[in-house]
């Protein structure tokens, strides 16, 4: 089970990964995560728009409405050049701290 | 059966509760629940169940509205895009039209304000003028800082007693032992000389004499002369240009002779310009002081330290400080005089006009207090205009509303609309200016009457006074502005524009503040006004206990005094010519005295100090005093001269002499006399003074003045008869006469100018009150337009309405007095004590002044109300 907390601060780089493969919509991004992690990730739905509201507002992500296939309108986000860059400088924090995390667990060498 | 779309909608309605949601937000969670709901029926779910399992999946509507407010949070404490610059030229104009838009709407209010604020502005602009007049005395001269005058403060030997007469030898001394004393001068006069130039002579009061050095002291300008010659000759004089045309007109005045009392002649060596100076030293022509000693006084008072008459300027170096000097002249005075115990002070020439209030001071000299009741006075009358103003335009900002609440909707914030309005009272304090200009120029003249100056327009070429002027202006624009600006720019465009404001304008209890303010102010002045000229003419009234009318007096000085026998009875010759006597001092104020005098069985330790006068024979008679006891001095008596003493009834009591007082022996100084009579207690001195022992002994040499008093019937007649026969006596002065009753008025010239300050000024009050008040009853009465056409179409008279409406004024008013009342009586009462005669301050003075500010209160507001209740109800209620 991901804690709240790690939850919170993973949204919006996972949000900006997945649109950074092409725009996509509120419950298709939902869905994916939940398969590519495996079922580990699992957001409540309704917490996704105020997100992207939010992710727009400070010009990460842009949207507009288009119909979809089933003749039904949808918000369509993209990722602008701001997102990408957001989502690089991320990435290199996960990593930095994915990096200090499997080192640090690594069995404790016996003093000689 | 399940209805999805119900459901649906049901669903919605409980995201509306929450305002963050706006449509676009659920429309996205809609479809969201939408998605989510295809999927869970795909998976195998029946209708219901799939709904429920979607709604639980998207979140409840608390848990998303919190999510969302955050967001709102976050962009509402970010910058509006559409927040306006701090200054918007492009608006100026804008302001500027909309100021003079609501000046040109609204005339008579406009009016009102600019003409209160114009008159105000000039009122203070009048004491501007005076006050810096009064402030640049002296102040011309150069050396101004460093110039000090001498004087004795003799407060170790009697009690706050200080003198700025001084001897003789003082000037050369001090510069002899103090080196930092660089210059000095004595400045003064010796009896009023009478000057010829051919045919012409005229006493000259205004002839002085100083040393050499007042030149290079003081910065008279020498129109002619060198200052560094005009005085080494002795027998040389410098004319002020006045003088000069006096006696030569058009003739060159240098090099010309002048004969001082038919006795020695004088040269003239300089001319001086000294017209528009402001200085407390006056001089018509001035001699050296040389002149005094050889011909006045006599050579041996050359080194008399006793010999106080004069008075003495020093000037220190510019880097040398009085104060130590002051120190070092503690105890100098003994080195000339073993029992001078006196101490010698210096006083910045600075400090002359206003500040001086030594023993035998100058004689123009201005007074401190006076330049704060004017500026006082000036300020309220200033402020009664800046309440007007405030009074007003808040009472009518409902009018300005509208354009309130636009100006907010369209992205005005609070501090732009405060300028703005600022900006509109500034203006409008600018056209008052303007208006007050010209009122100035109108008044001056008005106002040297009232202060006794020959103030002119200086600001036209003085650009330090006209920026002052504009700064007042400024001011009293920001002032008057404050409060409208810092309240219409509080109205919340909402209200104003959903119509929920009220349109009675500002608070009203502010409102009534002010006019209470107002007529407090009006009423205090005008009950000042009463008590003032109640003073005065219960002074003017008075039973003095002698007759002062109808006499004129001359002087008797240098040859006339030997003479005086002869005229006096070539005056008594005239019909018209009741009686003639002379005497030393005027009797308008005797101030004289030998100290204490002796007299039969006084017991050792007794102090009497007693003033004192010395008389010729029918100075009873002339002035009519009644005598209680005994008889007046008579020729039948060839002692009188000698020995005969007339006493007052206090002097008696003070001596604790029993009846009958007459034959006691009594005298002063050396003389041993007698009492031959004593005269009722009469006021010889200033009503502020309470009646001393006073007494009066003959003394033909100390003669000064002569009286004459003559019938009433025939003034102008007797006063030509009198002056031909002065001119056939062929006497070599001029018939220079005064009444007597003007030496009289001349005491109180203080207070009659004192009287009429407070006339004018408690008229203009209550005129600028009155102004406000009426625009304030007019906008009264027009919101009470409808009112009063029902109350009239209900049967209500006239009378009925104007009662009603000036009811309100009326509790403002009488609040007002009621205020007045208590602050004007403490600070009259305080007035008033320094007269030891004074005229009761009575209850009726109050009530008048009550009825004074009531009854013209009432007149302005009823001009209004009448006319609102005159209107024809029709056409009042006919609109709408």
């Amino acid at each position: 089970m991901i804690s709240k907390t790690l939850m919170a601060a993973s949204t919006r780089p996972i949000i900006l990964a997945i649109l950074s493969r092409g725009e996509d919509y509120g419950y298709n991004i939902i869905q994916k995560v939940k398969d590519i992690s495996g079922g580990h990730l699992e957001w409540t739905y309704g917490m996704l728009y105020p997100v992207l509201q939010r992710m727009e507002m400070d010009d990460l992500i842009a949207s507009k409405w288009k119909l979809s296939g089933k003749s039904r309108p949808r918000r369509y986000y993209t990722i602008t050049g701001k997102g990408r860059k957001e989502l690089a400088s991320e990435l290199i924090s996960w990593r930095n701290i994915w990096q200090a995390l499997t080192r640090l667990a690594k069995p404790i060498p016996a003093e000689d | 059966m399940f209805d999805l779309e119900k459901e649906i909608k049901k669903w919605k309605k409980s995201l509306q509760k929450h305002e963050v949601f706006e449509d676009g937000l659920i429309a996205d969670v809609e479809f969201l629940l939408r998605d989510a709901y295809e999927d869970q029926r795909q998976a195998g779910l029946p209708e219901e169940a799939a709904f429920r399992q979607a709604v639980s999946l998207v979140g409840t509507a608390e848990s998303i509205a919190a999510e969302y407010n955050k967001n709102r949070l976050v962009m509402l404490n970010r910058r509006s895009p559409l927040r306006p610059g701090r200054f918007m030229p492009a608006l100026i104009w804008n302001y500027i039209k909309t100021a003079l838009r609501s000046i040109r709407r609204q005339k008579g209010y406009s009016f009102i304000n600019i003409s209160g604020l114009a008159i105000g502005l000039a009122a203070c602009m009048l004491i501007v003028l005076w006050v810096v007049d009064e402030w640049s005395f002296d102040r011309f001269n150069i050396n101004a800082g460093q110039i000090y005058r001498v004087y004795y403060d003799e407060s170790a030997k009697r009690e706050s007693s200080t003198s700025v007469l001084t001897p003789p030898p003082m000037a050369a001394a001090l510069k002899r032992d103090f080196p930092e004393v660089i210059k000095a001068t004595r400045f003064g006069w010796w009896r009023k000389p009478l000057v010829t130039y051919k045919d012409k002579s005229f006493n000259e009061p205004g002839y002085r004499n100083a040393d050499p050095d007042f030149f290079d002291i003081f910065s008279f300008p020498l129109v002619k002369g060198d200052p560094e010659t005009v005085f080494s000759n002795p027998y040389s004089v410098v004319l002020t240009e006045k003088t000069a045309a006096k006696y030569f007109g058009q003739e060159d005045p240098i090099g010309k002779i002048l004969t001082v009392n038919n006795t020695f002649d004088v040269i003239v060596t300089g001319i001086i310009r000294n017209e528009s100076l402001n200085s407390s030293l006056e001089f018509d022509l001035l001699s050296p002081f040389e002149i005094i000693l050889k011909e006045f006084i006599g050579e041996e008072h050359r080194e008399n330290w006793g010999f106080n008459s004069f008075a003495t300027f020093v000037m220190l170096e510019p880097s040398a400080s009085a104060e130590n000097l002051n120190q070092k002249l503690t105890g100098y005075l003994k080195k000339y005089d073993d029992e001078d115990t006196n101490k010698l002070v210096l006083q910045p020439l600075t400090d002359i006009h206003l500040f001086s209030n030594l023993g035998h001071d100058l004689s123009n000299r201005g007074d401190i207090k006076y330049v704060w009741i004017f500026s006082v006075l000036a300020v309220l009358v200033l402020l009664i205009a800046c309440v007007n103003f405030m009074n007003l335009t808040t009472a009518r900002s409902a009018n300005r509303a509208k354009e309130v609440g636009l100006r907010k909707v369209v992205g005005a914030n609070r501090p732009q609309l405060i300028r703005q309005f600022f900006g509109e009272s500034v203006l409008m304090a600018l056209f008052a200016l303007v208006i007050a200009l010209f009122l100035l120029e109108f008044l001056l003249p008005l106002f040297n009457t009232l202060s006794g100056k020959q103030l002119t327009s200086a600001w036209l070429n003085n650009p330090a006074l006209l920026l002052g002027f504009i700064g007042l202006a400024l001011l009293t624009g920001i002032f008057s502005g404050s409060y409208p600006a810092l309240f219409l720019s509080s109205f919340q465009s909402v209200r104003i524009l959903k119509g929920t404001m009220s349109s009675s304008g500002a608070n009203p209890l502010f409102r009534k503040v002010l006019v209470i303010f107002q007529f407090s102010l009006s009423v205090f002045l005008i009950i000042g006004t009463l008590i003032i000229s109640r003073q005065l003419s219960y002074i003017r009234n008075i039973d003095l206990g002698f007759n002062r009318e109808h006499i004129i007096h001359l002087s008797i000085h240098g040859e006339l005094h030997g003479k005086y026998g002869a005229i006096r009875e070539r005056f008594l010759q005239n019909p018209d010519v009741l009686h003639v006597t002379a005497s030393m001092t005027l009797p308008v104020d005797i101030q004289g005295s030998p100290g204490t005098p002796e007299w039969e069985g006084k017991p050792p330790d007794a102090k009497m100090e007693i003033k004192a006068d010395f008389v010729d024979y029918d100075y009873i008679e002339t002035f009519e005093i009644s005598l209680v006891e005994g008889r007046s001095f008579s020729r039948e008596y060839a002692t009188d001269p000698e020995t005969a003493f007339i006493v007052n009834e206090e002097a008696v009591r003070r001596m604790g002499l029993e009846k009958p007082v007459v034959g006691k022996r009594f005298g002063f100084w050396d003389i041993d006399g007698q009492i031959i009579g004593v005269m009722k207690d009469a006021h010889f001195q200033s009503l502020r003074q309470k009646i001393d022992p006073l007494v009066f002994k003959m003394f033909p040499p100390w003669l000064r003045r002569m009286y004459v008093k003559f019938r009433s019937d025939n003034v102008s007649g007797t006063l030509a008869s009198l002056e031909k026969t002065w001119k056939e006596m062929n006497l070599g002065y001029p018939f220079e006469y005064r009444f007597l009753d003007e030496d009289f008025h001349d005491l109180y010239s203080s207070e009659e100018r004192l009287e009429k300050i407070f006339k004018s000024f408690a008229a203009l009050a209550v005129f600028i009150a009155c102004l406000g008040l009426f625009g304030l009853a007019s906008f009264i009465a027009e919101q009470r337009t409808k009112e009063i056409g029902i109350r009239k179409v209900l049967g209500s008279s006239t009378a009925g309405i104007v009662a009603l409406l000036n009811r309100e004024f009326l509790k403002w008013i009488a609040a007002a007095t009621l205020i007045a009342w208590p602050i004007a009586y403490f600070t009259m009462h305080a007035w008033i004590q320094k007269f030891a005669y004074r005229a009761d301050i009575e209850i009726w003075v109050f009530l008048l002044s009550a009825a004074i500010g009531l009854g013209v209160a009432m007149l302005t507001v009823s001009l209004q109300t009448l006319r609102a209740a005159r209107a024809n109800p029709a056409d009042s209620l006919k609109q709408e």
